[in-house]
């Protein structure tokens, strides 16, 4: 679909070619500024991934016009450039992978829909198993992949080698390798690109984006939103949706609801830069170390992050100890790295639901919508919650793909417990 | 937030410690609340944590989750003062 608008050029060989000859006057502001109004159909709060592909597919797929992103900081500023970039759909149940695999079709066209260059690379996924047991608990994912039609394979340590010659699969280690799970299509996207694409795309179509503008409360009239106070003043909405990941516990406690959810912290890093190492994602549980995962990025720093810091915070401070974790981790398969540095190192918020699954609902008013609890997944996730989420709240029913994500599963037992660890975000 | 003084122990590493849950508000909550309801707040959380690799004891711990101030820590269950 052609995304028409006096405001946003559309980018092609073309346009790269008068830019360069045209020189910086050719380049505009990806989104424009535009002013807060009084009134609005759908109001999102949140310009992160999921809000902002919300609006977008709000005013694209459902023509609805008057539609505004509310962004306490900067486009971008929270999740959406936090995370480690990998999307994949190599999930057990039958809710996940449905709606990751929508996901990852969508992540194929994405740049084409967008207009914008999204970098997905389809690397290939990799869940190694460093201990025996691990290769039947792989084998039953791969086979529900496949039975969903989602390519999957259980690679033995020679295809293991073919495939990632740089892991040296058959060599010594204290745990050696015993085999992997492979998806192919799962990848990388460039994560910054997703929030600038969705927003310029959405920009285009006359969602208005407003940056510095924090959302403190609700207005209510029985069981109908009517609109919420901002910090730059009360604005009326017919509907709106909350994609505040990492602060949805906040949100409830706004509306005086308590929610299934904790914030975690999860830190990930990044190494220098060094030539091409590993040319795919590598995840793997190292006994003693926990989870660690690693890719390198197309400036050639090496991506690595691990498991959530374990307790609930907003301070977004990673413990020490975690870190130390994932590198060990990270040096127990690649030795090598003992010559990288860290360059970087940050934590995000998560949303932690207690069974490890989002939440796309109404939030106690019929027209409040609610998309969180993406604990640390959400986003691979971006693509199909902004399409699915959009039909709900255009439409007010929930379509078949989202429908296992109702906030009641809680309450009737219908529980979407990926890891089957019961309702606690971290092991004990 | 590096460390938790525990009534038993003294001054300890986090990572000798396990957090277990935020607790309801509610003393009366039933048992889908205790098991699935968190209280969000950015001011005050009140948790189970236990000292895993200590004396393995059940601690109370009451601190803010937006600056890592705490505030209280203390022994749970019957001996607990």
């Amino acid at each position: 679909m052609r995304l028409a608008s006096r405001r946003m050029r559309r980018y092609s060989a073309w346009s790269l070619l008068r830019a360069r000859l045209a020189g910086d006057r050719y380049w505009r502001p990806l989104w424009s500024g535009r002013t807060l109004q009084p009134a609005y159909d759908v109001l999102v709060v949140g310009a992160g991934g999921h809000g902002l592909a919300t609006a977008f597919h709000l005013a694209r797929d459902h023509g609805i016009k008057r539609v505004a992103v509310l962004e306490k900081r900067l486009v971008g500023y929270g999740n959406v450039g936090r995370n480690t970039t990998i999307v994949r759909s190599n999930y057990l149940l039958p809710e996940n992978h449905y709606f990751y695999e929508d996901s990852l079709r969508r992540w194929e066209t994405l740049s084409r829909d967008l207009n914008y260059n999204v970098m997905y690379s389809p690397r290939g996924v990799v869940d190694l198993a460093l201990t025996d047991d691990a290769i039947p608990a792989l084998a039953r994912r791969g086979n529900a992949m496949r039975l969903a039609g989602i390519d999957a394979e259980l690679l033995d340590l020679p295809a293991l080698e073919r495939f990632v010659p740089e892991l040296e699969a058959r060599r010594t280690r204290r745990f050696p390798i015993v085999g992997a799970l492979v998806q192919r299509r799962g990848g990388t996207v460039r994560h910054d690109a997703v929030a600038w694409g969705y927003a310029r795309a959405a920009s285009a179509l006359g969602v208005d984006i407003i940056e510095g503008c924090e959302v403190t409360g609700v207005r209510t009239v029985g069981n109908n939103a009517t609109g919420v106070e901002t910090s730059r003043g009360y604005v009326q909405a017919e509907r709106i949706v909350f994609a505040t990941a990492g602060h949805t516990g906040m949100i409830g406690t706004m509306l005086g609801t308590a929610l299934p959810i904790e914030t975690h912290l999860l830190q990930a890093m990044v190494s220098e830069p060094i030539k091409p190492l590993l040319n795919c994602v590598v995840v793997y549980v190292s006994p003693g170390h926990g989870e660690t995962y690693i890719c390198q990025s197309d400036r050639g720093g090496l991506v690595m992050g691990g498991h959530l810091d374990g307790f609930p915070s907003y301070t977004r401070e990673g413990q020490w100890h975690r870190l130390e974790d994932v590198v060990q981790g990270a040096l127990e398969l690649f030795p090598r790295l003992g010559a990288v540095k860290i360059l970087r190192h940050w934590a995000g918020t998560n949303d932690m639901t207690m069974d490890g699954s989002p939440i796309m609902d109404r939030l106690r008013y019929d027209n409040v919508f609610v998309n969180a609890g993406w604990c640390y997944g959400g986003f691979k996730a971006i693509p199909a919650s902004g399409a699915a989420f959009a039909q709900f709240v255009a439409t007010g029913t929930a379509p078949d793909l989202i429908r296992g994500f109702r906030l009641s599963r809680f309450a009737t037992g219908h529980m979407l417990d990926e890891p089957g660890q019961g309702p606690f975000p971290v092991r004990l | 937030m590096t460390r938790l003084v525990c009534p038993f122990c003294g001054p300890r590493e986090l990572r000798e410690f396990v957090f277990h849950k935020t607790l309801p508000a509610d003393d009366n909550a039933n048992a889908y609340e205790r098991t699935y309801q968190r209280v969000a707040s950015i001011a005050l959380s009140s948790e189970h944590w236990q000292h895993v690799e200590g004396c393995r004891g059940w601690l109370l711990v009451q601190r803010n989750p937006s600056t890592g101030q705490v505030f209280e820590v203390r022994l749970l269950g019957a001996g607990a003062a």
